[in-house]
């Protein structure tokens, strides 16, 4: 049991909870995550720490509610409470080595992924930009990172009306995109990283490709363990199936099938969207 | 002079529940002994003599069975002592008889050479033994015992780490807490118990029984600490600096897969994926609980041990039609003998000597069909005494939504990666008192084994125990 110390929004579905996690703040480095278990009915997600303190032992997550878990963490949990299990930290730590001028891509809630790692390759002699692609509402840490790292850009644009995730995630991957076409044409860049949904970030490495330059991308496969132990995260890279919870979760973009990656996290949306049309029916008391 | 008894060929059989109403839940299928039937399969039992009765050569931790089975038969008139005298004797070797009685495969164990089967059935072993640890858990008998033991245990002010809360883990933690350790497990999942958790389903082992182990060894002073992956939360190392002694018994938890196109299509699971989130996760209680799995109309499990029935019997309870494709023949199945029966009456058919080459799949990357290559058996036997197949060049393509990979599991990756532990193809190298190449460390179980069994793993764990005792008090007196 965790206990929550702090919760906030930051921004429209954007939740911030700083939890009591001692094991898990001991240890983890930028790029690795943890298994959250927040209901005793409920699922085991993964999640990132975005902050840490080592001393006082408690981990910071940020959730971009989209389905029930998320949103019934959203609803039900309250400083003060328990989480019933953080387990980690998991995954291997991003690479931060001294790449030169780096930039880092957060589609969407993939933001609350790169900021530990954006913050800790500009710790290590790095000269980083960190690009946001977002809907403007949902702009996100932005005085965190422009402490953190040597420039921060937004790319945000406003949502149209009747549009839907599925809207939304195709508008995030056009501008980010064209966004990273444009800083990848006027400036010099030697390294890439992103974290966002699958199909934006196919997106922005089909740019970067043709720049040549070596890119880095954190995957959101579906996870149940996360230790090795199921193979639900199972993804192609160069040619060989690995598991992104024990192998990853950040592979070399060049190697991996994603459009395999995209087929593989749309498996049980039907599922989903009724685990969530029935939570919200249970709401609302019918 | 022992009383001429008269010999009762046939069984005294278990209820079960029928094929037709089972198939619809996970509630068990076998009902178990009352105390009036346990008794009278006892009375079948010849008794003979503990240093030539075959059924303890057989049983791998050498339960006195003809003592324990005695104890029902002799006190018969006083059920609450009976159970509490035969349990006594199956704790001297086994702590957890509940789950080994109904997952042991008794025909090649206890029950293979039982003399009662020279002229009718063989003594049913497993059940009685599960009847004594079902009875004694519901009465509260086992816990008398547990009491009556504990005020015992002298403390020795030593602790010992034990890695993974599966039957070795568990197992080595209850022996040494009993022997007056300090004992922590380290378990990576939300919940210790491990296989008999995550992977045996519900209508096999109720995880209340498995539940009701754990409980015990709380009480025992066992603390358990789960959500630590121990390879990432903390190593091995660290746990050294803090405790005396180590024992691994992570488990052999690393899925096969099959190197063939289209493994990662959308509904191909691994048993271990489908069944965690089957049996851990109770995706089978979706939306109520909240992990989603998907059962198409037409499932194949490829593989044919108990992992592979467990699969196939789950799937049967979503409502699929169920085939279980195996590479070899009907001789060579590795299941509990119980189970294959119990996946036959449920209706599970078995399709032999076809081998999975590809995995076809339809535009949204959904599995649609499997080809398989039909096999043929030669005379010629592998070192397994397994019968060698070939493939013959034909084809076969069977249509499913749903595929299910049941063909074996590697020993678990996270720990095999600690600096200075010998490890020899995935598997950790022991010596004879279980030490890994690491001194203080321990392991047993599928860690060290591979794929094996509940019995083994409980073994080792039992045997580890008594060595890392001998190693701690060595340690002991050279500090005193
Ligand atoms: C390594 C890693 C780190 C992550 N870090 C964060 C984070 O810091 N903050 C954050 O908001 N999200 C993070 N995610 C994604 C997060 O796990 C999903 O948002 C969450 O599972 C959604 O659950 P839900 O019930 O609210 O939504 P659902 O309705 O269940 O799912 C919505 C979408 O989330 C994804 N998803 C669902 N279940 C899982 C699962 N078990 N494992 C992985 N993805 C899943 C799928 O793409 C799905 O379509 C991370 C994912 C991974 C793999
Ligand atoms: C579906 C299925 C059905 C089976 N049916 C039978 C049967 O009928 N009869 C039979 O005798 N045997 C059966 N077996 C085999 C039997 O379950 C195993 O041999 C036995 O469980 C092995 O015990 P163990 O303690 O070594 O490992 P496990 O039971 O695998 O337990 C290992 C534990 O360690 C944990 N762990 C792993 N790595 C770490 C880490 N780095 N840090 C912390 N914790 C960790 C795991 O989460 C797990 O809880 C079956 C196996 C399966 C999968
Ligand atoms: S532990 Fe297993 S092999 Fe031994 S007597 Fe019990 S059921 Fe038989
Ligand atoms: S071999 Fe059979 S008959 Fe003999 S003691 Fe064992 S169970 Fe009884
Ligand atoms: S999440 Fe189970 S193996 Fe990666």
């Amino acid at each position: 049991m965790y206990r929550i110390l702090e919760k906030r929004e930051l921004a429209p579905k954007h939740v911030m909870y700083r939890i009591e996690a001692p094991h898990v703040a001991k240890k983890v480095q930028p790029g690795q995550f943890v298994i959250v278990r927040a209901f005793s009915n409920g699922e085991r997600i993964p999640l990132t720490p975005v902050m840490w303190n080592r001393e006082e032992g408690w981990i910071v997550l940020i959730t971009f509610v989209r389905g029930k878990t998320t949103m019934r963490m959203a609803n039900e949990l309250k400083a003060g409470d328990y989480i019933l299990n953080v387990a980690g930290p998991l995954g291997n730590p991003a690479p931060v080595e001294r790449f030169g001028r780096v930039l880092t891509v957060g589609l969407s809630a993939g933001i609350i992924e790169v900021f530990p790692i954006a913050k800790a390759l500009q710790e290590a002699g790095n000269d980083v930009t960190a690009l946001h692609v977002t809907p403007s509402s949902m702009t996100i840490l932005e005085n965190e990172f422009k402490k953190a790292v040597s420039r921060h850009l937004v790319e945000g644009f406003e949502v149209e009306p009747g549009w839907g995730a599925k809207e939304i995630v195709e508008e995030i991957a056009r501008r980010g995109a064209e966004r990273v076409r444009k800083l990848l044409s006027e400036e010099h860049f030697d390294f890439v990283l992103t974290v966002g949904p699958a199909g934006a970030q196919k997106a922005v490495f089909e740019v970067v490709r043709e720049f040549g330059i070596p890119m880095h991308a954190d995957l959101h496969p579906i996870m149940v363990d996360g230790t090795g132990m199921c193979g639900s995260c199972r993804v192609t890279v160069g040619g060989e199936v690995k598991f992104a919870c024990i192998d990853g979760p950040g592979f070399n973009a060049y190697e991996v099938d994603w459009d395999e990656l995209i087929h593989r996290v749309g498996f049980y949306t039907d599922m989903e969207r009724r685990a969530l049309e029935e939570y919200l029916k249970s709401l609302r008391g019918e | 002079m022992a009383v001429k008894r008269k010999l009762i060929k046939e069984r005294v059989p278990t209820p079960e529940r029928p094929p037709e109403e089972r198939i619809h839940d996970f509630k068990e299928v076998n009902l178990g002994y009352t105390f009036e039937l346990a008794v009278k399969e006892a009375e079948r039992c010849l008794q003979c003599p503990a240093n030539y009765a075959p059924c303890i050569k057989g049983c791998p931790v050498h339960i006195d069975i003809p003592g324990f089975i005695g104890k029902l038969v002799q006190y018969r008139d006083d059920p609450d002592k009976a159970v509490k005298e035969a349990l006594k004797v199956i704790w001297a070797c086994n702590s957890l008889p509940a789950t080994t009685g109904r997952v042991c495969p008794q025909e090649d164990q206890c029950e293979m050479n039982c003399v009662m089967g020279k002229v009718g059935d063989k003594v049913n072993i497993g059940k009685l033994e599960r009847f004594v640890a079902d009875y004694a858990r519901e009465k509260g008998i086992d816990e008398e015992l547990l009491f009556e033991m504990v005020p015992k245990i002298e403390k020795k002010g030593q602790k010992v780490a034990i890695i993974g809360a599966g039957p070795a883990g568990l197992t080595a933690a209850g022996e040494l807490a009993k022997l007056g350790y300090d004992v922590t497990i380290y378990e990576a999942l939300h919940e210790p118990g491990g296989v008999l958790m995550y992977g045996i389903p519900e209508f096999r082992l109720p995880k209340s029984i498995v539940e009701s182990e754990i409980d015990k060894l709380k009480k025992l002073g066992v603390k358990i600490l789960t959500d630590h992956i121990v390879g990432k939360t903390v190593t091995i190392e660290e746990l050294l600096e803090e405790y005396d002694a180590v024992f691994i018994g992570s488990g052999a938890g690393t899925p096969r897969l099959i190197n063939a196109p289209g493994i990662n299509l959308n509904g191909i699971y691994t048993a271990n994926e489908f069944l965690t989130r089957v049996n851990l996760m109770k995706a089978y209680l979706f939306p109520e609980y909240d992990t989603p799995v998907k059962v198409g109309k037409r499932v194949i499990v490829i593989g044919a041990g108990n992992t592979a029935m467990d699969a196939a019997r789950s799937a049967r309870r979503f409502g699929a039609e169920v085939i279980i494709a195996y590479r070899r023949g009907p001789e060579d199945v590795s299941a509990r003998i119980e189970e294959v029966e119990h996946a036959k009456e449920e209706g599970i058919k078995f399709e032999y000597f076809i081998n999975p080459v590809e995995f076809i799949g339809d535009e949204n990357g959904n599995v649609r069909a499997v080809k398989f290559e039909k096999m043929k058996p030669l005379d010629e036997r592998d070192s397994r005494g397994k019968r060698k197949i070939v493939g013959t060049g034909e084809y076969v393509t069977i249509e499913a939504d749903t595929v299910i990979i049941a063909i074996g599991k590697h020993p678990n990756r996270l720990i095999i990666n600690t600096p200075g532990l010998k490890v020899e193809r995935g598997k950790i190298v022991v010596d004879e008192n279980l030490m890994t190449s690491i001194p203080g460390v321990f392991a047993g179980g599928d860690a060290i084994r591979g794929e094996a069994t509940v019995i083994l793993a409980m073994g080792d764990g039992r045997k580890a125990a008594k060595a890392i005792h001998e190693y701690l008090t060595k340690k002991r007196k050279e500090n005193a």
